[in-house]
């Protein structure tokens, strides 16, 4: 037997509990990157090889910086409580992904796997890559929420902020990355 | 009228599931499992096929494990009762009755429940290799008849990695934790619940895959995985790091849901002051997750990588196999004290209940659990003095041996409490006992590990062994088990035998002295650990642990049959059938699908440990408008 009575019942949480507890998993993400980061200069020494492109990497760090203008337009629209206006901001962030992983992909192609600073540079980056990953599907899902069943996400809210959230958390980590493995 | 009444009131119109079990319930299990050998053995061989190479190598294995563990999680319910939901597909059916325990679902005292099982199951095999471990050792020589030497390397790296994070990392945290901290805290559940459901169903995929991991060429490195040898000892290695990535895993989703459940969602009245000690404890274990944990993660990564991707982290000209034992013993040793300080915590929330005492000096205790969970995230480096030999020694051998300062105000507090009381020695109380006293000697045998030239000396002896298994086997599974049987009442509203219970502790208690107390003496007379093979003059000794630790093994049968019969045909047991303040007795035993029912709320107005004479009552009931 089943019964949906107790669906709301048994998650109690406010949509302030949801949204704090989501930075001890941010905190956690944000600590695996400073690792990999710290490790560069272990394994990479401080030169930067010259295959590497520049150009590229600036070019994504750039994407990634001009990304927090959709977040922010969304944030306030959720503020006041316009849900369906921030699919198209959301929207935007998936084809920032998108950009992002083909980036992602392509310098893996510049370095040598093998040596020191290609190794820790490809781990690093993949982690990037599964995050973009995971921020493609929590934006389609948040999309596809909001306008398959529009009460439901108002109801969780939390979710798309803590979406927002993870997407700035990403842009702060990308930064620190591209200031540690192409300028330092 | 008495607070369990108005519980009862109001739980008495809510009408939960009462199906009795049928074969049908287990339909997600079995969906689970057969997705995820299906999806495990697709893509290792269409990975195999694309590289040229066969199903048993590293990156087939690997690939495998990843889409056969999506699959799994697929199957158990997470694709209904969470992924279709989530991108605005049909709502879930929310399953009250038995069902929910044979499914992924957001309820987190069936995911308790469900942890017990699995931690009893693990033990078991766990259990098992330790005892083909001992029946090795009962001649000096390698024995044909029994393990060969890389059988036993395997066998003892797959008891250690279970018995750490198969078993002592979530019996007292998942198990008895994420029951009560809910109902600790005066919430209905944890801040995320399918989170929480996830983590359990992490585990049995991983589980499975380090216990099968023989069967693609097994692991010789121990249960720490250590380059160069993780590179050059089989393909089971690769089970090895992504079941112990899985299992911590599964512990920070765990984690993270108990830091954010005490921070946020609090009954009303409850100061951090009155939190519940347990509570404290399992935050303190927390933080330590959440902090250092990564660095962890990133070690086993990279290690992995190093075997399928073709890195050279730790291995090769570039490699750094020094920088994966930093990283491994970061998380590592703190992970001790994920085991032990929610070991400690039910050590001072039964005591003051069982001795009708307050909690003494809690403000320090709780200082002791926070300091340790502190001190204990910066001295991993003292599981290798022997690999450094730099400036570094004395600086962490300074600080593990300041550790015993916050875990003195533990043992101060709960010897405190029960100075001058009259304590009730039941089964739960007994092992509570035990495990102070197990936990005492090996701590004070861990300062000699800490001191660099003694550790020097010891260092890979036994009298290591001996000392983590005090800590760990004599500590926190005493008092897992202890929990087990104080709370009992609360989730099957029946109490186990009391007889069998005490008769069992005692049993432990000798067999496992006998079984390990010896070690100290074997290893300061030059025995090594993790060796098949050694010498004579150590016959007598080792055959003596041996027979002592089938008979602690066997014990184990004793607390499991206490447990299936009572929960069955046990005594019933009354609401709060120990007299505790606790708020989790406040409410009905069993507890209800719904702890806290609607239009009812707890208030707090003291701390939950108070026992002193006229001591108000800690809580209040107070009607609410929520829903």
């Amino acid at each position: 037997m089943t019964d949906n009575s107790y669906a709301k019942l048994m998650d109690p949480a406010s949509e302030r509990a949801k949204r704090g507890a989501f930075f001890f998993l941010m905190l956690f993400a944000a600590i695996i990157f400073a690792m990999w980061d710290l490790a560069r200069f272990l394994w990479g020494g401080t030169a930067v090889p010259a295959t590497l492109s520049m150009g590229v990497g600036v070019a994504l760090t750039v994407l990634m910086l001009v990304s927090l203008v959709p977040v922010m337009a969304a944030r306030k629209k959720l503020d006041q409580g316009d849900d369906a206006g921030i699919v198209s901001s959301l929207a935007t962030l998936m084809v920032v992904s998108l950009v992002m992983a083909g980036g992602i992909v392509y310098n893996w192609t510049t370095l040598t796997i093998g040596s020191g600073y290609g190794g820790i540079y490809d781990i690093t980056s993949l982690w990037f890559l599964v995050h973009f990953v995971a921020a493609i599907l929590a934006l389609l899902a948040s999309i596809m929420k909001i306008t398959r069943t529009p009460e439901r996400a108002k109801s969780e809210r939390w979710v798309s902020y803590n979406v927002l959230t993870f997407w700035g958390g990403v842009v702060v980590l990308w930064v620190a990355f591209f200031i540690v493995f192409y300028i330092a | 009228m008495a607070t369990n009444e108005i519980q009862g009131n109001a739980l008495n119109n809510m009408g939960v599931d009462k199906t009795p079990f049928a074969a049908s319930m287990l339909f997600p299990l079995f969906r689970a499992t057969l997705w995820g050998l299906t999806g495990y053995f697709a893509a290792a061989w269409i990975t195999a096929l694309l590289f040229h190479t066969v199903i048993v190598n590293p990156l087939p294995a690997t690939v495998g494990y990843v889409v056969g563990l999506i699959c799994w999680l697929m199957g158990s319910g997470v694709w209904e009762g969470w992924i279709r939901r989530a991108f605005g597909g049909k709502e879930a059916p929310t399953y009250t009755g038995i069902e929910r325990y044979f499914r992924f679902g957001p309820d987190s005292k069936s995911t308790a429940v469900r942890y017990v099982v699995l931690n009893i199951i693990t033990f078991f095999f766990a259990g098992m290799a330790a005892m083909a471990i001992r029946v090795e050792l009962l001649t000096p020589d390698s024995t044909s008849w029994w393990l060969s030497e890389i059988q036993y390397n395997q066998t003892f790296g797959i008891h250690g990695l279970m018995m750490l994070l198969g078993v002592a990392a979530s019996v007292i945290v998942g198990g008895v934790g994420y029951y009560l901290v809910p109902l600790m805290l005066g919430t209905r559940n944890v801040v995320f619940p399918k989170l929480l459901g996830l983590s359990w169903w992490l585990l049995p995929p991983a589980i499975f895959a380090v216990f099968m991991s023989p069967t693609i060429g097994g692991f010789q490195t121990g249960w720490w995985g250590y380059p160069p040898l993780a590179q050059n000892s089989g393909s089971g290695i690769v089970w090895y790091a992504l079941g112990a990535a899985t299992l911590l895993f599964a512990s920070l989703l765990g984690a993270v849901n108990i830091a954010g459940t005490m921070v946020y969602m609090r009954a009303k009245g409850m100061s951090l002051g009155r939190v519940p000690i347990f509570v404290w404890g399992l935050f303190a274990a927390a933080t330590i997750f959440v902090v250092e944990s990564p660095a962890t993660y990133t070690g086993a990564l990279m290690d992995l990588s190093d075997m399928i991707a073709g890195t050279h982290f730790y291995t090769g000209p570039t490699g750094h196999p020094l920088a994966y034992m930093d990283q491994f013993w970061f998380l590592f040793h703190p992970e001790v004290y994920v085991f032990a300080i929610p070991a400690w915590a039910i050590w001072l929330e039964i005591l003051p209940a069982a001795a009708k005492r307050p909690l003494f000096a809690r403000g320090w205790a709780i200082a002791g659990l926070v300091g340790v969970s502190m001190l204990g995230a910066m001295l991993g480096v003292h599981h290798y003095f022997t690999a450094v030999s730099d400036a570094r020694m004395p600086i962490f051998m300074t600080i593990t041996e300041t550790v015993s300062i916050p875990t003195g105000f533990i043992y101060l507090s709960a010897i405190g409490t029960i100075w001058g009381g009259r304590l009730r020695i039941n089964a739960a109380v007994l092992l509570v006992l035990m495990a102070m006293m197990n936990f005492l000697i090996g701590g004070l045998t861990g300062i000699f590990n800490a001191d660099v030239p003694a550790d020097l000396q010891l260092h890979n002896t036994y009298w290591v062994v001996a000392h983590f298994h005090y800590t760990i086997l004599g500590a926190v599974i005493f008092t897992w088990i202890a929990g087990l049987y104080w709370w009992f009442p609360k989730v099957t509203g029946r109490k186990i035998n009391e007889f069998w219970g005490k008769f069992h502790a005692w049993w432990f208690f000798v067999f496992f002295n006998c079984t390990f107390f010896p070690m100290f003496i074997a290893g300061i007379d030059g025995m090594n650990r993790r060796i098949a093979i050694y010498l004579p003059y150590l016959h007598d000794i080792n055959l003596f642990m041996s027979i002592s630790a089938f008979l602690l093994g066997a014990g184990f049968l004793i607390p499991l049959v206490n447990l299936l019969y009572s929960w069955r045909y046990g005594p019933k047991a009354e609401a709060n059938p120990w007299g505790s303040n606790g708020l989790e007795w406040q409410i009905k035993s069993p507890t209800p699908y719904v702890s806290y029912p609607a239009g009812t709320e707890p208030e707090v107005v003291g701390p939950n440990d108070n026992y002193a004479p006229g001591a108000k009552e800690p809580f209040v009931w107070a009607p609410t408008t929520s829903e």
